[in-house]
């Protein structure tokens, strides 16, 4: 058995990773659970994320945070970093997908394909999860560590198939990644000749990836009754990332947890489409902003604070914002005001009122009087999703109790109020790395089911 | 062992310490620290923009200036409680029964009702500053 079990929460927008002594469900300490510091080194980020981002430069690929930089300070508009790219792995033809050239305005130079891109993205994240790992003092003298990965429940219903072909893209990147070592790393990113050379190599030396697969709803499900005595029997899991709204269900019967497959809905707009919509509310509110200069340069203003502003609107109710000399502001009720977002509400509602329904008729059928709702990712502390799982059904049938998306543990006086602003959005992570074996989608290769 | 990154002027204080021991000590530094450094990190940040802040509101010409000077420091202050998950107790101009353990009083003499004149700031579930009371009534204008 491992000493530890390390899970990789492979975000639309950030990547996130934790660790936990293996079996550290039983007899749980929350003390054992480590987040780990992915961009520890960087100023001014937070150090548990890692953006999801690759930028292909004139003679160079850069990873993360540095290409995101890049990418801004290009002075080829038109030149974009290629992020989002996760969703890609959860759509039906994967190969096609991925055999699938990289849109010109991604690499202009014509050479890879997206898979090319993913792989090396994710030789990127092995091996920055590598450097956290031993710079982690509790973790740098393990020996064994298991690991696993955290994904959305995949539509098909081929889980098995596609955690086959996800591994088999991590095999390669760890090819990739063993190779290069920490060149991976460099800031400055590492040059296409050497890419060009060493990443079709790294396909033949290839070995899958030993990992296991767990859906993120049930991560989010196993921190949720970590501990607890009375953990409800349904829990409904609503996770807004930066792509995409998953809604998902878990029934529990004793110790081991089972998703509803009926119940998961995925909605195609999260914090990247909100965004939009801000931007848009505050540019159009902006009447002395008419040159399109004035407009680009007010939008990419907001789009680099946008984490900062939606928190305080989220917070707050509304915050304000300096540009070039002018204070402006914004408030919630603006943006509730805006014809997309209406839209983008009426959508989250159907999606999620279709899936508390599944969750609530199984409840019922069981004999259950009561489904938990929990929010968790980036989007958990919007006014607009905790007014969602806080709604009581009309009718008779299970009521639907809201559990707070940090759970009582991550409050604990030990953890100095530290844990419990980052929780939601490490809650993948940690309840991945924390979930008993039973809960796992899929098993690593050499590990039978 | 981490490769040393390139030097990068303006550096926090935080992080030059980091630089200059890269062998740091090999005693496990509990998860509490790690995190605490995380969300100095930002809280840093919103606090030195506060103080900033400040300052032009000092020095604001107008009651206009003077407003929005008073709305982005506020908003800075909250964002770096935030970070530090310091959260806001009590709701502001509420009445309610004095309870020494959860007001702090600040008028003169021992009241029944008081009323929240300024919230408090508690951390899970320590309260670090009581909500502030005054009276309940306001006394009649003269
Ligand atoms: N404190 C916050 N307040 C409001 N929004 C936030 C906050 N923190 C992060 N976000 C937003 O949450 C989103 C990122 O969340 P998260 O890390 O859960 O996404 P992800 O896991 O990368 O995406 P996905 O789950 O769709 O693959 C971004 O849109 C970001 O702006
Ligand atoms: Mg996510």
């Amino acid at each position: 058995m491992s000493d530890w079990t390390l899970c990789i929460d492979f975000g639309t927008a950030f990547s996130k990773a934790a660790a936990a002594p293996t079996g550290a469900w039983s007899g749980f300490d929350p003390q054992t659970v480590r987040p780990l510091m992915l961009s520890g080194h960087e100023q001014q980020t937070n150090p548990f994320l890692l953006d999801s981002a690759v930028f292909v430069d004139d003679a160079r690929i850069l990873f993360g945070r540095a290409a995101l930089g890049q990418a801004a300070a290009s002075s080829d508009k038109r030149r974009l970093p290629l992020r989002s790219f996760k969703t890609l792995l959860s759509v039906s033809d994967l190969d096609r997908a991925l055999a699938t050239n990289a849109p010109t305005s991604v690499d202009p130079h014509r050479i890879f394909q997206m898979r090319d891109l993913i792989v090396l993205y994710l030789a990127f994240l092995l091996q920055t999860v590598e450097r956290a790992a031993k710079a982690d003092p509790a973790l740098a003298r393990v020996k064994e560590i298991r690991r696993r990965y955290a994904a959305p429940a995949w539509r098909s219903g081929d889980s098995a198939g596609m955690h086959t072909a996800v591994l088999g893209i991590f095999g390669e990147a760890e090819a990739f990644r063993a190779a290069m070592g920490d060149r991976l790393l460099a800031p400055e990113g590492l040059p296409i000749d050497v890419i060009t050379s060493a990443l079709p190599k790294a396909a033949p030396a290839a070995k899958p990836y030993e990992m296991d697969l767990i859906f993120e709803a049930t991560a989010a499900a196993s921190y949720t009754s970590i501990g607890l005595e009375d953990a409800g029997s349904h829990l409904i899991v609503v996770d807004m990332g930066a792509g995409t709204t998953d809604i998902a269900a878990i029934a529990r019967a004793g110790q081991t947890a089972f998703e509803l497959p009926e119940a998961r809905v995925t909605f195609k707009q999260a914090g990247d489409f909100i965004d939009g919509v801000i931007a848009n509310v505050v540019l159009d509110s902006a009447k002395w902003a008419r040159s399109p200069e004035q407009k680009t340069a007010l939008w990419t203003a907001l789009m680099r604070q946008m984490r900062d502003i939606k928190e305080t609107v989220f917070a707050d109710g509304r915050a304000a914002l300096r540009h070039e000399g002018r204070t402006l502001s914004l408030s919630m009720r603006d943006i509730e005001r805006d014809n997309d977002f209406k839209e983008f509400i009426k959508g989250f509602e159907r999606a999620y009122a279709q899936s508390l329904a599944v969750v609530r008729d199984d409840a019922k059928a069981r004999g259950r009087p009561e489904v938990h709702a929990i929010a968790v990712g980036g989007g958990a502390a919007a006014p607009f999703v905790r007014a969602l799982i806080a709604a009581k059904p009309k009718g008779g049938g299970p009521r639907v109790a809201a559990r707070p998306a940090t759970p009582d543990w991550a409050h604990a006086p030990s953890f100095q109020g530290n844990l419990a602003p980052v929780f939601p959005q490490l809650a993948i992570a940690i309840g991945g790395a924390l979930a008993p074996d039973d809960m796992l989608a899929a098993r690593a290769p050499s590990i039978p089911a | 062992m981490v490769a040393a990154a390139k030097p990068k002027p303006a550096r926090s204080k935080a992080k030059k310490e980091r630089a200059k021991k890269p062998a740091a000590p090999k005693a496990a530094r509990p998860l509490v620290d790690a995190l605490a450094e995380a969300a100095w990190l930002e809280a840093d940040l919103a606090l030195a923009e506060a103080l900033a802040d400040f300052d032009e509101l000092e020095g604001a010409r107008d009651d206009a200036d003077k407003a929005h000077a008073m709305v982005l420091l506020a908003q800075s202050l909250a964002r770096a409680g935030r970070k530090r998950g310091l959260a806001r107790l009590g709701i502001l101009g509420a009445t309610e029964p004095y309870d020494p353990s959860r007001h702090e009083y600040i008028a003169p003499g021992k009241p029944k009702t008081v009323r929240i004149k300024a919230r408090g700031v508690a951390r899970g579930g320590e309260i670090l500053v009581k909500p502030r009371a005054g009276p309940s009534r306001r006394k009649k204008a003269l």
